[in-house]
């Protein structure tokens, strides 16, 4: 029994740290202003540009690193189309989700010559460690920029009233454009660990949802960063006991139980409705 | 002495219209300078050019320091901190954080520096309209600024506190600031400024000093000549019509708290109040908006002049007959058999252009291209057309210019005079005393005080108005 409660508590923390990175970037893009729905798919292209990088360079240090450049890629991106072209940031999120999934998709047939999964690359192994480590330490860091420095003052500002940011001779468009950034890059990051941190390839629709998941814990932490993370544990921890209790209760299809880590965001979300106030400026083109 | 601030030949136009052709003005250090005019005489975009948020066309902008705004709506942060608003972009720091400690004695500095009392600490939606002021008033003297342009600052003030206000601005002026304040209401240029530009179409008709001129002269000069009267009070037959008691509704600063009122045919009745004190919840629950507990028993039919009339009184891309129809469409008149009569709603669109002098290019516009005082009257005209028994007006003159006011004022009057019961919410102290038989002092959500016409007092309804009896 203890050696479960063991193995349910380290698991619920690896199954957490994806999540943890991608809602750290939905908390700085929406404290910006900008909705980054755009997660998902930004996971996704950070999971397979790791992969990719892994593969051609047979290091794993790299494979991060391209990652993380994938997903600031795109954070520009949806930044670009949010702030020079105000485009509904929504809608372009979604393009970014499409682009990203077909994109993976493509790319393993392409490059791998296989559909579903790419071949076995170099992977971070026992290392990954680090990286959950680093998602907590992460939280904590945001929460101080967020709340103690003038650059995260200044980010929360520009979320809230951005003619207000004019006003003090800032441009807040910038300010939406690094928060937008970094937020890809965490999300890439993210990704990036479940493709070559806990496993060693990727696999066609592995992020399952866990932007969207991200996006209702930033939600439900109140787009605090800590709260966030919170959060994130909550929901890698139903992840985790989906694993545990996996052929344990002979009644329950298996099916239902991987609905559990979306049915406790569902919950989740459910229960704080209309009880959480976002940024004012959240999702507002300026 | 040199000119702190100055425009030379400035000209600025935008598609369709020129906006400011060809001004020139002069700011003294020490001097506190009105610019008055009409809507859309250019006074905006002539501030706009001399902060520099706007480039001219033409002409130069020459300012020996630097040059604050304060915005008639505010730009502060409603979820942030006194000290943070105050400080957004200049943050005092310690490395890389932010030094809380000197932030906030470097607000209260300041704020004691010009008599402005504030919690650095406060959120500022926590605080009242005035106070949040003192906030983006603050943030602009913390940059120290040779020329200060006011838009509109005293708006949304209640009555004490335009005076708190005002003797923050001129101990500034006394120190060597520059001081424009762009305004519409002339008692205030008469009282505080030392010269008074007027606009009209985009230039300058007249300079002169405030001492010698009077508030008459300034109107005739913005109007370009005489100042329709308002339609005279005519003797009525007061008959019930409205009786509200007990109410309450909404929650939060506005709730309203057993609030009361009784509103008869032939009389107006001024609700008197500052911005936030729950007069849009009133509205809303006589309007059947929102839910309520107690009394509001009413008789006969009712027109609407709502607070906002691009959110809820008109559809921005319908036309002006279309949204003649809008709220009238029930009626049995405005039918043909299954469709709507369109040939009667087109009469209804003319007969309402012709009373409120409603401009627009022709009835099958989109109300989006019409000016928002067009588009106001609009809204006010057909408030009126079916001569509802009852009329709740919500700002009627809200945004128009000072001849179109008095078009709107005469025909609420004329309402009255024939019958109607007229509920008038202003945040015009002077509109409210021109207009109503009866004015009820609003604060907080509940009523302070109320006043007959024979008995109206200034003074003591602005004391109410501010909270204190």
């Amino acid at each position: 029994m203890n050696e479960l409660i063991v193995t349910l508590f380290a698991l619920t923390l690896v199954k957490a740290t994806p999540i943890i990175y991608a809602a750290l970037g939905g908390v700085i893009s929406e404290r910006s202003g900008v909705i980054n729905i755009g997660l998902e798919g930004m996971m996704a292209a950070g999971a397979f540009t790791a992969v990719v990088a892994s593969f051609a360079t047979h290091s794993p240090i790299l494979g991060l690193a391209a990652g993380i450049g994938a997903g600031a890629l795109f954070g520009y991106l949806l930044a670009f189309a949010a702030t020079r072209f105000k485009v509904d940031q929504i809608v372009a999120g979604t393009g970014i989700n499409l682009i990203c999934a077909g994109g993976a998709a493509y790319g393993l047939v392409l490059l791998f010559n296989q559909p579903g999964a790419s071949v076995q690359v170099a992977s971070l192994g026992s290392s990954y460690w680090v990286l959950v480590v680093l998602a907590f330490a992460l939280a904590a860091l945001l929460q101080w920029v967020l709340y103690r420095t003038p650059w995260g003052l200044r980010i929360r500002a520009s979320g809230e009233n951005p003619s207000a940011v004019v006003s003090a001779g800032l441009n807040p468009l910038l300010l939406r454009t690094y928060a937008v950034i970094l937020s890809g890059a965490l999300a890439g990051l993210g990704g990036a660990f479940l493709s070559i941190g806990e496993l060693n390839l990727y696999s066609d629709g592995m992020t399952a949802g866990r932007g969207f998941i991200a996006l209702a814990a930033v939600i439900f932490g109140r787009w605090h960063p800590v709260g966030a993370t919170v959060a994130c544990v909550i929901f890698g921890f139903f992840e985790a006991l989906q694993y545990v209790l996996q052929g344990q209760i002979a009644w329950l299809p298996a099916n239902a139980m991987q609905a559990l880590p979306y049915i406790a965001a569902l919950i989740a979300l459910a229960g704080v409705t209309g009880r959480v106030r976002a940024p004012a400026a959240d999702g507002v083109p300026f | 002495m040199e000119p702190a601030l100055t425009l030379r030949g400035i000209r600025k136009a935008f598609p369709g219209v020129v906006a400011v052709d060809g001004v020139d003005l002069d700011l003294y250090p020490g001097e506190i300078h009105a610019l008055v005019g009409e809507n859309g005489a250019g006074k905006s975009t002539l501030s706009a050019i001399a902060f520099g948020e706007l480039l001219p066309d033409a002409g130069t902008v020459t300012a020996r320091g630097t040059v604050g705004l304060v915005h008639q709506h505010f730009e502060l942060i409603g979820r942030l901190r006194v000290w943070q608003n105050v400080l957004l972009g200049r943050e005092p720091h310690k490395g890389w954080r932010i030094d809380e400690a000197a932030a906030r004695a470097q607000v209260l500095a300041i704020a004691q520096r010009n008599g402005l009392p504030i919690d650095p600490n406060a959120f500022v939606d926590t605080l009242p309209i005035g106070v949040q002021q003192r906030v983006e008033l603050l943030r602009e003297l913390d940059r120290d600024p040779a020329v200060l342009l006011l838009d509109e600052p005293t708006a949304a003030l209640a009555p004490a506190e335009i005076e708190s206000f005002f003797a923050t601005v001129v101990q500034l002026a006394a120190r060597g600031t520059a001081i424009m304040i762009v305004t519409h209401k002339l008692q205030e240029v008469i009282a505080y400024a030392t010269r008074v530009t007027v606009m009209r179409h985009g230039k300058v008709v007249e300079r002169t000093l405030t001492s010698a001129t009077s508030i008459d002269a300034i109107a005739r000069a913005m109007v370009g000549g005489e100042v329709p009267p308002v339609a005279a009070r005519a003797r009525t037959e007061l008959t019930p019509r409205l009786h509200v008691k007990d109410l309450c509704a909404g929650r939060g600063a506005t709730q309203l708290n057993d609030f009361f009122l009784d509103v008869r045919g032939g009389e107006i009745v001024g609700i008197a109040g500052v911005e936030g004190n729950g007069q849009s919840t009133l509205a809303d629950a006589l309007a059947g908006l929102i839910d309520y507990t107690g009394i509001i028993e009413r008789s006969g039919t009712m027109g609407i002049i709502p607070q906002d009339r691009q959110r809820e009184a008109l559809v921005m891309n319908w036309s002006l007959v279309e949204n003649t129809l809008l709220g009238r469409q029930h009626r049995k008149a405005a039918r043909r058999g299954l469709e709507l009569d369109r040939v009667r709603a087109r009469v209804d669109t003319a007969a309402i252009c012709e009373r409120l002098d409603v401009r627009a290019a022709n009835f099958d516009v989109a109300v989006r291209t019409l000016s928002g005082g067009n588009q106001q009257k609009l809204v006010v005209g057909r408030a009126l057309i079916d001569e509802p028994q009852f009329v709740l007006a919500y700002n009627p003159t809200r945004g128009v210019d000072v001849g179109a006011a008095a078009l709107v004022q005469s025909r609420l009057m004329e309402a009255r005079n024939r019958g109607a019961a007229v509920l008038l919410i202003s945040f015009e102290l002077d509109e409210i005393l021109a207009l109503a038989d009866h004015v009820i002092v609003m604060y907080r959500g509940a009523v302070l005080g109320s006043f007959d016409r024979d008995a109206f007092d200034r003074a003591a309804i602005g004391r109410l108005m501010a909270g204190s009896a």
